[in-house]
């Protein structure tokens, strides 16, 4: 495959960025972490009550390797951006969160896991794809990593939407649903077109495609999916983007649910933590 | 209940070793044996891994039945 983006210039420090494409790239970087991290969660969570026994095994394992992307991640944030890793889980407010909004709350059946699986997992990797070869070179090799890993979800979740999709009208109808909701939360997520810390990182090399074409090229590939399946789901790109925080990606204040956060960060369990 | 197909998986952790038979998986399609088969199998830091659906593979002999004469 070739690299994502040219490599003319290349950075080895955020001293050597501008400010507004170091303020992207520290943004793009959390909102990727802060995804993962919940997806990590939910994949644990579906590691019991999958229809099969191997996709409980496959859960399991989604669930590892996005944790150690969270790590991997947040090992950039550490060294380039100062940030403390367990600060970033343990000591920020759900609104600070800039996770994909599909994941702040339980995923009640296997097509929401399924629409977190093949739309918003995939989605993320990518946004990571894109950085490919990135002029930020620490990036480089916890990418090329990330992005090999990525290649089992991406087949789990296109297995799964296409096995849920033609079981019958009942579960095509909620997995088109399901699906719905995490394509519109995905689209905010991107953000609107123009984004200028997004457009900051393009200029800079140090992503090769602006979150709008990336939402352009999932868009076109999961309605060829999709079509053919029967699931007719539609592109509701937001017409005002007002509110619109490009530190949470989102446009409300909210964040994943209180429960949600209590059982990531081992809310029982503090006393425990080791220094 | 079991489902979809039966796919053979074989790996190896060597290029210059044979590929071998590590077990299988129950899959609905080739995309989920894929994810199943590098998810269940992931003993070893396979350099190549292949699913084969069962019902490719051609038996010569006949398929695990003892000769009457015999091993």
């Amino acid at each position: 495959m070739t690299p994502a983006v040219s490599t003319d210039t290349e950075y080895d420090s955020i001293a050597d960025l501008a400010a507004d494409a170091a303020t992207g790239l520290r943004n793009v970087l959390l909102a990727c972490a802060d995804t993962k991290l919940l997806l990590g969660y939910h994949y644990g969570e579906w590691t019991f009550g999958p229809p099969e026994l191997e996709a409980a095994v496959a859960n399991c394992s989604l669930s590892q390797t996005e944790l150690g992307h969270v790590r991997l991640l947040h090992a950039v944030l550490k060294k380039h951006f100062g940030d403390d890793p367990d600060r970033l889980v343990d000591d920020r407010d759900a609104a600070a969160f800039a996770n994909v909004s599909f994941l702040d709350t339980d995923l009640p059946d296997w097509p929401a896991y399924v629409g977190a699986n093949f739309i918003v997992d995939v989605t993320m990797t990518r946004v990571l794809h894109a950085m490919r070869g990135s002029a930020f070179k620490p990036l480089r090799m916890s990418l090329d990593k990330m992005i090999d890993e990525e290649r089992y979800h991406a087949h789990h979740g296109t297995g799964w939407f296409r096995t849920v999709a033609q079981r019958g009208d009942e579960e095509r109808a909620l997995l088109a649903a399901r699906s719905q909701e995490a394509l519109d939360s995905v689209i905010e997520w991107l953000g609107p077109p123009g984004d200028p810390g997004d457009g900051a990182l393009v200029d800079a090399r140090i992503k090769g495609r602006s979150n709008t074409d990336i939402r352009d090229a999932m868009l076109e590939e999961l309605i060829a999916t999709a079509g053919p399946l029967g699931l007719d789901l539609k592109v509701r790109i937001p017409d005002d983007w007002q509110g619109w925080n490009p530190a949470t990606r989102r446009r409300t204040s909210d964040g994943p649910n209180a429960d949600i956060l209590y059982h990531l960060r081992g809310g029982g369990n503090t006393i425990f933590k080791l220094a | 209940m079991p489902y979809g197909e039966v796919y053979e998986v074989f790996a190896r952790k060597t290029h210059d070793e044979p590929l071998r038979h590590v077990g299988s998986v129950n899959a609905a399609d080739d995309d989920l044996a894929k994810a199943y088969a590098w998810t269940v199998y992931d003993e070893e830091n396979w350099v190549e891994m292949c699913v084969v659906p069962r019902g490719a593979v051609i038996p010569i002999t006949s398929h695990g039945a003892v000769p009457l004469w015999g091993n």
